[in-house]
C-alpha cells in the first residue's frame, strides 16, 4: 500500500469516526424533528426518527392562541422585547465592572471582590421571595415593559459574566493601557478603544450565553408576567401541557423547535464572529 | 498578581455564603404572624361602579379556555365587572403562587390545590373565610362533608370546585388475550388475572403496574378496607394504624408483586427508568394491562395507547377488599379569594357564577373535574360538557370511597417520585425481598418526620 493509500485509509477513519460521533450528537435534535410529526403513542413507542402517520396536527395546533388573549407571534415578539435589553445592559454593565476590578486599585476593591463572587454562588431559589418583595414595592410586578426582568442586569448582576470578564482582561497586557495614555486616551477611551476590540471574543460569548439563558428563563417570566397577552415563547410553549389530564406531545415538540429557530441562526451568527474574534487576537497578541 | 484570586479570598467568599444560607435559614417561618381573623366580618355589598378583579388558574389548553369564555360571560352579566385573568401549566406554579402569597399580591381569585389551604394559610393568614361573603355563594350546592375538608383553621378557606379518588383502569384487549372478559371484581380475580397472563401471555405481560405512590394509595386503601378507619385523623393527622396493621398492608402488595399480578418495579425501572406508566412502551402495547390511577387521569392513559389497545380501554370496579369501601377521596381543586381581595362581594359572585350559576358552569363543564356543586354538575350534565370517561369513574369513585385524607399525606417528602418515603419502601420490598415488618419504620420515621403523631 503506498503512501497516497494509506493516507485515504486515514482520512476514511477520521471522517468516519466524526461523522458517527456527530450523528450520535444531534440524533436528539433530529428525533424532535420527527417528532413533531407524530402523535403520543408512536412518540413514546420507539427512539426511531421513521415516522409511521405523519400528522401535521402538531404544527396546526402550535398556533392555536389560548382563547384569543397570545399567539405564537405575540409571544415571540415578547420574548425578544425584554431579551434583547437584557443581553445589552448585561455586556455593558459586565464589562465596566470588569474593567473596574480589573485594572484600578481602590480601596475596599478585595472585599468587593468577594461580596461579588459570593453572590455567584447564590442559587436563584434563595433570592426569589426577597427580589420579588423588593420589586413589588416598586411597582414592577406584571410591568407592561418586563422592568423586573432586566433592569437589574445594567448594574452588572451577572457576576458570572464580570468574573469571566476579568480573568479575560488579565490577559491583555497592561502596557496597551500605558500605550494608550501615552497617546492621550482617558480611562474610558482606553476601555473602547483598546480594551474592548481585545475582549471582544469573551463579550460575544457573554452575549451568546446571556441571550440563550434568556430566552429559555422560565421562572422569570412565569413569577414577573401576569397579563397572558405579555407571555413570552418559554410560558407560551408550556402553556397547554397539563400533566393531569395530559396533551400532544408534537404540539409541544413543534412550538419549542419554532422557538429555537431564531437561537440557533443568532448562534451560527456569532460562532462566525467568535471564531473570527479568537484568531485576530491570536495573531496580534 | 494582585489580580489573583487567593486561597484568603476563597475563604472569605465561602464564609460569606455559608452566613447568607444561615440568615435565609432562620426568616423561614415569620410570615404567618398576621392575625387569624376570628369571626367572619362582613364585607362591602357590590356597588354599581366599575370593579377590576383578578383570578389566577393552572391547567391546560382545554381549560384554559373554557375559564376566559366563562369569564367573558360574566363579565357580560355583570357588565362594571371586568375580570383579568393569568394563568400558566402546572409546571412551577406553585412555586409562583407561594411567593405571590408571601408578597401579598396573589390574585384576588385563586384556584388552589386542596393542601395549599394547610401549607400557605394554616392559620388563615393568605384567605379569606368565605362565611363572610356567604350572601354570594350558594353553599347549600355542597354536600356538607365535601365543603368541610377546605374548612381550615376556623374558617371556610376555599369552596370545593371538584372531588377526586382512585380507581383501576383495565386494558380489556389484553384480558380478553388472556381469556378473561370480565373487569377484576375481587381480589380472587386480580390474583386469578395474574396467573392467567403468566400462562397465556407470558412473563412480560402483568394485569397491574402500581408505582410507588400508588402502591402507598393502595396500601391504605386496603387497610381501610380491612379495618374501617381512616389513615389518619384529617385534622390532627394522627396515624390511626398500629406498626403491625401497616405490615399487613404493605405485605398485602408485596403478595400482589409475588403473584405476578403487578409488575416488579425493579423490572419497570429496568425497561423505563423513571418514566410514568403512560408513557411507557408496556403501557403503550399492552403489555401492562392495568393501572391504578386519578378519576381524572382517564383520558391521559386512554390516549396514550396504541391503536390496536385503545379500544380495550376500560374504567375498572372498586375492589372490596375486606368488610368495608376502602379508599379516600380528596378535594382535587378549590377556589379561594384572597385576604388582599379589595373587592370580595364581587369575587364571590364570580365564584359563585362559575361553579354554581347554570350559564358559568355550562361553560366550566368537566374543565376542572366532575363539579363537585350539585347545580353545577346539573347544568354541565345539561349542556352535555361532562367528559363521560371521567365522569363514569368519578361516579365510581364518589359511590363507593368511603374514607378521609389527611393533608400531610402528599407531603412532597413522602410522595415525591424518585426520592420519596413511599417509593423508598416499596422499593426496599422489591429489591431486596423483604416483608412489611422490615421496613415499616422507614415509613414511620418518613411520616412522623412530616408531622403526623405515631402512637404505634
Amino acid at each position: 500500500m503506498g503512501m497516497k493509500a494509506a493516507h485515504r485509509v486515514a482520512t476514511f477513519f477520521k471522517y468516519f469516526v466524526l461523522i458517527l460521533v456527530g450523528l450520535i450528537m444531534i440524533y436528539p435534535l433530529l428525533w424532535m424533528v420527527s417528532a413533531t410529526f407524530k402523535d403520543n403513542s408512536e412518540i413514546f413507542a420507539g427512539i426511531s426518527l421513521w415516522i409511521k402517520n405523519p400528522t401535521l396536527e402538531g404544527y396546526r395546533n402550535a398556533l392555536n392562541d389560548f382563547g384569543g388573549s397570545i399567539n405564537i407571534i405575540q409571544a415571540m415578539i415578547n420574548t425578544y422585547s425584554y431579551v434583547i435589553p437584557k443581553v445589552i445592559f448585561t455586556v455593558v454593565s459586565s464589562c465596566i465592572a470588569a474593567y473596574g476590578f480589573g485594572r484600578f486599585d481602590f480601596p475596599g476593591r478585595k472585599i468587593m471582590f468577594s461580596v461579588m463572587l459570593a453572590t455567584l454562588f447564590l442559587p436563584q431559589v434563595v433570592l426569589n421571595v426577597p427580589q420579588f418583595l423588593l420589586y413589588n414595592s416598586f411597582g414592577w410586578i406584571n410591568s407592561p415593559f418586563y422592568l423586573a426582568i432586566w433592569v437589574h442586569t445594567a448594574f452588572a448582576t451577572e457576576t458570572y459574566f464580570v468574573y469571566q470578564l476579568i480573568q479575560f482582561m488579565r490577559n491583555v497586557p497592561r502596557d496597551l493601557d500605558e500605550a494608550a495614555s501615552i497617546d492621550g486616551c482617558n480611562s474610558f477611551q482606553t476601555l473602547y478603544k483598546v480594551i474592548v476590540p481585545m475582549l471582544l471574543p469573551a463579550l460575544v460569548s457573554c452575549a451568546l450565553f446571556q441571550f440563550m439563558w434568556s430566552c429559555n428563563d422560565f421562572m422569570g417570566p412565569l413569577l414577573y408576567v401576569s397579563t397572558p397577552a405579555k407571555y413570552p415563547m418559554s410560558l407560551f410553549v408550556k402553556l397547554s401541557m397539563d400533566g393531569d389530564t395530559g396533551f400532544a406531545w408534537n404540539r409541544i415538540l413543534a412550538l419549542s423547535l419554532i422557538s429555537i429557530l431564531p437561537q440557533l441562526i443568532v448562534f451560527f451568527c456569532a460562532q462566525d464572529q467568535f471564531v473570527e474574534g479568537i484568531s485576530a487576537g491570536a495573531v496580534k497578541g | 498578581m494582585s489580580n489573583a484570586i487567593s486561597r484568603r479570598d476563597f475563604l472569605k467568599v465561602t464564609g460569606a455564603v455559608g452566613a447568607a444560607g444561615l440568615l435565609a435559614a432562620c426568616g423561614g417561618g415569620s410570615s404567618s404572624s398576621t392575625a387569624a381573623n376570628s369571626a367572619p366580618a362582613s364585607v362591602a355589598a357590590p356597588s354599581g361602579d366599575a370593579v377590576e378583579l383578578s383570578i389566577s388558574w393552572w391547567g391546560g389548553e382545554s381549560r384554559h379556555e373554557a375559564y376566559q369564555a366563562a369569564i367573558a360571560a360574566f363579565s357580560e352579566a355583570n357588565s362594571n365587572i371586568t375580570v383579568n385573568p393569568t394563568f400558566a401549566a402546572w409546571s412551577g406554579w406553585e412555586d409562583t403562587m407561594s411567593t405571590k402569597f408571601a408578597g401579598g399580591v396573589a390574585e384576588d381569585v385563586c384556584q388552589v390545590n386542596w393542601n395549599w389551604l394547610y401549607n400557605y394559610s394554616g392559620n388563615a393568614q393568605t384567605f379569606l373565610d368565605l362565611n363572610s361573603v356567604s350572601d354570594y355563594i350558594d353553599f347549600s350546592q355542597w354536600d356538607e362533608a365535601t365543603l368541610g375538608a377546605c374548612y381550615v383553621a376556623n374558617s371556610q378557606q376555599a369552596v370545593p370546585v371538584s372531588m377526586t379518588g382512585r380507581i383501576f383502569y383495565w386494558n380489556m384487549t389484553t384480558f380478553n388475550k388472556a381469556g378473561i372478559t370480565e373487569v377484576p371484581k375481587t381480589l380472587d380475580d386480580l390474583m386469578a388475572a395474574g396467573a392467567a397472563f403468566q400462562s397465556q401471555l407470558g412473563d412480560d405481560y402483568y394485569p397491574l403496574h402500581l408505582g410507588g405512590y400508588d402502591r402507598m394509595i393502595l396500601t391504605v386503601f386496603y387497610l381501610e378496607s380491612i379495618y374501617g378507619k381512616d389513615w389518619a385523623d384529617p385534622a390532627t393527622s394522627t396515624l390511626n394504624y398500629t406498626a403491625d396493621e401497616i405490615a399487613e398492608g404493605l405485605d398485602f402488595i408485596k403478595s400482589l408483586v409475588d403473584n405476578h399480578v403487578v409488575m416488579p418495579l425493579p423490572t419497570y425501572y429496568g425497561n423505563n427508568g423513571s418514566t410514568a406508566a403512560n408513557q411507557s412502551n408496556e403501557w403503550i402495547t399492552g403489555k401492562i394491562a392495568g393501572i391504578f390511577e386519578w378519576d381524572s387521569s382517564a383520558a391521559k392513559y386512554q390516549d396514550s395507547l396504541d391503536e390496536e389497545n385503545r379500544p380495550g380501554f376500560t374504567v375498572g370496579e372498586e375492589i372490596k377488599f375486606g368488610d368495608y369501601n376502602g379508599g379516600f377521596t380528596k378535594v382535587s381543586m378549590g377556589l379561594a379569594i384572597t385576604q388582599t381581595c379589595q373587592h370580595p362581594a364581587e369575587a364571590a359572585m364570580l365564584i359563585n357564577f362559575l361553579l354554581n350559576e347554570e350559564e358559568g358552569a355550562s361553560i366550566m363543564g368537566s374543565e376542572c373535574g366532575i363539579p363537585a356543586s350539585k347545580s353545577g354538575l346539573a347544568a354541565a350534565e345539561a349542556a352535555g360538557a361532562i367528559d363521560e370517561l371521567v365522569a363514569e369513574a368519578n361516579g365510581k369513585v364518589m359511590a363507593f370511597n368511603a374514607f378521609q385524607l389527611d393533608p400531610l399525606f402528599e407531603d412532597d417528602t413522602l410522595k415525591a417520585d424518585g426520592t420519596g418515603v413511599y417509593q423508598e419502601v416499596f422499593d426496599t420490598i422489591d429489591y431486596d425481598g423483604v416483608s412489611g415488618a422490615d421496613v415499616v419504620d422507614i415509613l414511620l420515621d418518613g411520616m412522623e418526620g412530616v408531622g403526623y403523631t405515631i402512637n404505634a
